[in-house]
């Protein structure tokens, strides 16, 4: 059962800062986040193909990808570097494999850091290739058994060397889907906000008893498929599939739904891609991954430097391993992260942390409404609709997306923040609509249940609990 | 915080949405594109303005004078091509794209219900995800908009197996398959599905998309084509259709998905 959040862990805004978290994490080969120092984290993913045999992936993964990224890292003087493996589905698939490589990474780490004294440490996210027409929990996916092979991925994942446990799950994105492309507010409120939450208490009461009992730290979860759905098909200045204004007010009831993770027992760092990430700390008071600017390797966002504002781990989200001409492209996108984190902690160290944190923020606060929300004030004030909710999932999902719209809304009344017409108009519409929805989390249910049974036709109230 | 209340904020960046925002609405750009007749006229509306609870009387209304298939191709279709301008444009955006394709499904299925032997449709494509990758928003979306287009579509889902895939071209015979993928470690099914369709005669295009697929990926193997995102999937398709094989729709590429 998941002690839910009620409380801020910050009582203000201004006490968030990149490096510091209430909660810090110790782990791996001398790593700590949230202590004062920002970790860099590095993603990648390895050339197609070489998925052919578990040798040939284990050494893409350990001698080529690993090896460069570290032996960068100590060429640059990085003193910190955490890698992130996220699990390609044949390491679940092929027996074996998941854990030639965990096992693998654990060694090349271990060998660095007794060289070279490196504090290093590899996470690894477990890909949730549930699929709502299968059903979502156990016993009910007579195709792929899934999320029984998921869980037994977690536990291969521990007992071969994982210094943290994460995943991206999917709960909710049945409707996320429908949600994001046919910009239904209260679809996504209902997928993500309300299913994803009560889909993610039951992974992550699994995943945190499997960590445990291997000595492995749970990290943390993001909405990935659903608000960073929004995200990406709301895209750059000149995109706008899906209104930014949209885009925005999902990632603010995302954030209700992440934090169910550290609510079962996780700890933190939870997802870099999670950009909910500056809501969920100012809750939680853990430690949180992030990304922005540094990860252009994988897609471009319009809060690239806003992002690092709250961090204790810095990412580039993830690069295709390939030759570069400064050395492999987990080479070069190291680079760049190690050196910013570097930045950061010559702040922290030196006093100034606050006066980069605030420019980081300044510089994105007004480039889009999404990043005017992860705003480290505008977040600490959809958490605080959030835990003054917080016995509730619709509930403080509902109250993030309407405290976020509200803070948009006043943005551009006060002429600080520019919507085009359409995006104001989508914003003015969310308001009315969650506003006009049921006070009572059954009303909604029964409301929603009835609204979109021919719309959403895989949703199957059993993967749910219904 | 230190205080910005002072700061000028376009010193730092520029909103390019906000200046370039399209001031045309849909009714001034749509009011040149509707039919003249009165009757495909609403029809044509109920598409273009997305009214799902209108769309089945209107179209019933519609069969009592005009023939089905006008009603289709000169009222929904026509509609729906508006529609596609007006997205074009940045006056209508992916919602508006989703829920007008929609109406324009059920007035199909109401019209050509009165076809004898059903209707035909310019051509059939078989979609999937690759094996291994449960991300298929974007095969869905242009699904939507090779429906819209006038197109059958044979959709077989996510996380589809390489034999599944070739077994359904061979049953469905398609002018072209497509697959997506947004994992570079699934992608690698594409070419293998590619080599048996050839190893068994079979020389359609094979469309590659999705966010880990390149075009270079995709042209690494032969059969395969690119598409960077889901409009110009019918662009492209609509090329084939002219008798363009694999080769020259690479060769063309730029040429097609600029609309030329």
């Amino acid at each position: 059962m998941a002690t839910k959040f009620t409380k801020m862990a910050y009582d203000k805004a201004d006490d968030m800062l990149f490096g510091h978290s209430k909660k810090p994490v110790s782990y791996g080969l001398g790593i700590k986040v949230g202590a004062g120092r920002v970790i860099p984290e590095l993603n990648y993913a390895p050339r197609p193909g070489t998925e052919k045999s578990i040798e040939r992936i284990t050494k893409e993964y350990v001698d080529y990808i690993s090896k460069d990224a570290i032996t960068r890292a100590v060429t640059l003087g990085f003193p910190d570097l955490q890698l992130e493996t996220e699990w390609i589905s044949q390491m679940g698939t092929v027996k074996g494999m998941g854990a030639s490589i965990v096992a693998g990474q654990k060694a090349i780490t271990e060998k660095f850091h007794d060289e070279y004294g490196i504090n290093l440490a590899v996470r690894h996210t477990i890909p949730d290739q549930r699929e709502a027409e299968h059903g979502l929990r156990p016993g009910m996916d007579k195709k792929f058994a899934y999320p029984e092979k998921f869980f037994e991925c977690c536990e291969v994942a521990c007992e071969n060397g994982a210094d943290v446990l994460s995943v991206e799950s999917v709960g909710g994105k049945e409707f996320a889907d429908y949600a994001v492309t046919h910009g239904d507010i209260t679809a996504f409120l209902f997928g993500v906000g309300y299913l994803g939450s009560i889909d993610m208490e039951n992974v992550w009461t699994e995943m945190v008893n499997i960590a445990k009992k291997n000595k492995v730290v749970a990290g943390g979860d993001t909405n990935c498929s659903g608000a960073n759905v929004s995200m990406f098909m709301a895209g750059g200045l000149l995109d706008n599939d899906v209104q930014r204004t949209f885009s925005a007010v999902t990632r603010a009831m995302a954030a209700a739904r992440t934090i169910v993770a550290e609510e079962c027992g996780a700890t933190g760092p939870d997802k870099d891609c999670g950009y909910e990430g500056p809501i969920v700390k100012s809750i939680t008071g853990m430690p949180a991954a992030q990304e922005g600017k540094n990860c252009q390797c994988a897609h471009a966002d319009i809060q690239g430097n806003l992002m690092a504002q709250v961090c204790d781990v810095w990412s580039n989200e993830s690069v295709e391993y390939h030759p570069e001409f400064g050395g492999t492209s987990v080479q070069c996108w190291l680079g760049p992260l190690g050196y910013e984190c570097s930045l950061m902690n010559t702040a922290i160290a030196t006093g100034q942390a606050k006066i980069l944190r605030d420019l980081y923020m300044t510089s994105d606060r007004t480039r889009g409404p999404e990043g005017y929300i992860l705003a480290y004030d505008n977040a600490w004030r959809i958490g605080k609709a959030i835990a003054d909710n917080g016995n509730d999932y619709y509930l403080r999902s509902r109250a993030a997306g309407i405290e976020a719209a509200k803070i948009i809304r006043e943005g551009y009344d006060k002429k600080e923040l520019l919507l085009t017409k359409k995006q104001l108009d989508v914003l003015d519409k969310i308001i009315v609509e969650l506003e006009a929805l049921p006070d009572d989390t059954d009303k909604f249910y029964d409301y929603c249940v009835k609204k979109y049974k021919d719309e959403v036709p895989t949703f199957n109230p059993k993967s749910y609990g219904f | 915080m230190f205080d910005t209340s002072k700061l000028d904020y376009s010193f730092i960046l520029r909103r390019y949405d906000v200046e370039a925002e399209n001031q045309d609405t849909p009714e001034a750009i749509a009011e040149k594109m509707l039919p003249k007749d009165p009757v495909l006229r609403e029809v044509a509306s109920v598409v273009l303005y997305m009214k799902f609870k209108e769309v089945a009387p209107v179209v019933n209304n519609a069969l009592k004078t005009v023939a089905p298939l006008d009603i289709i191709n000169k009222g929904l279709v026509a509609g729906m091509e508006i529609v596609s301008v007006l997205y074009a444009n940045h006056v209508y955006y992916l919602p508006e794209i989703m829920m007008a394709a929609k109406v324009m499904e059920v007035g199909i299925a109401i019209a050509e219900k009165q076809i004898p032997g059903g209707r035909t449709t310019k051509g059939k494509v078989v979609m999937h995800a690759a094996e291994g990758d449960p991300h298929d928003i974007g095969k869905n979306i242009a699904a939507v908009m090779m429906r819209s287009s006038g197109y059958t579509v044979v959709d077989l889902g996510k996380d589809v197996a390489v034999d599944d895939v070739v077994a359904c071209v061979e049953q469905e015979k398609p002018f072209l398959v497509t697959g997506t993928a947004l994992m570079t470690t699934t992608m690698s099914a594409f070419p293998r599905i590619a080599k048996i369709l050839q190893a068994k005669g079979i020389t359609i295009p094979f469309m590659a998309a999705g966010g880990a697929v390149n075009r270079d990926y995709a042209e690494s193997f032969d059969l395969g084509i690119y598409s960077e995102k889901a409009p110009q999937t019918p662009l492209i398709a609509e090329k084939i259709l002219a008798g363009y094989d694999w080769a020259k729709i690479r060769e063309e590429w730029d040429n097609i998905v600029g609309g030329n």
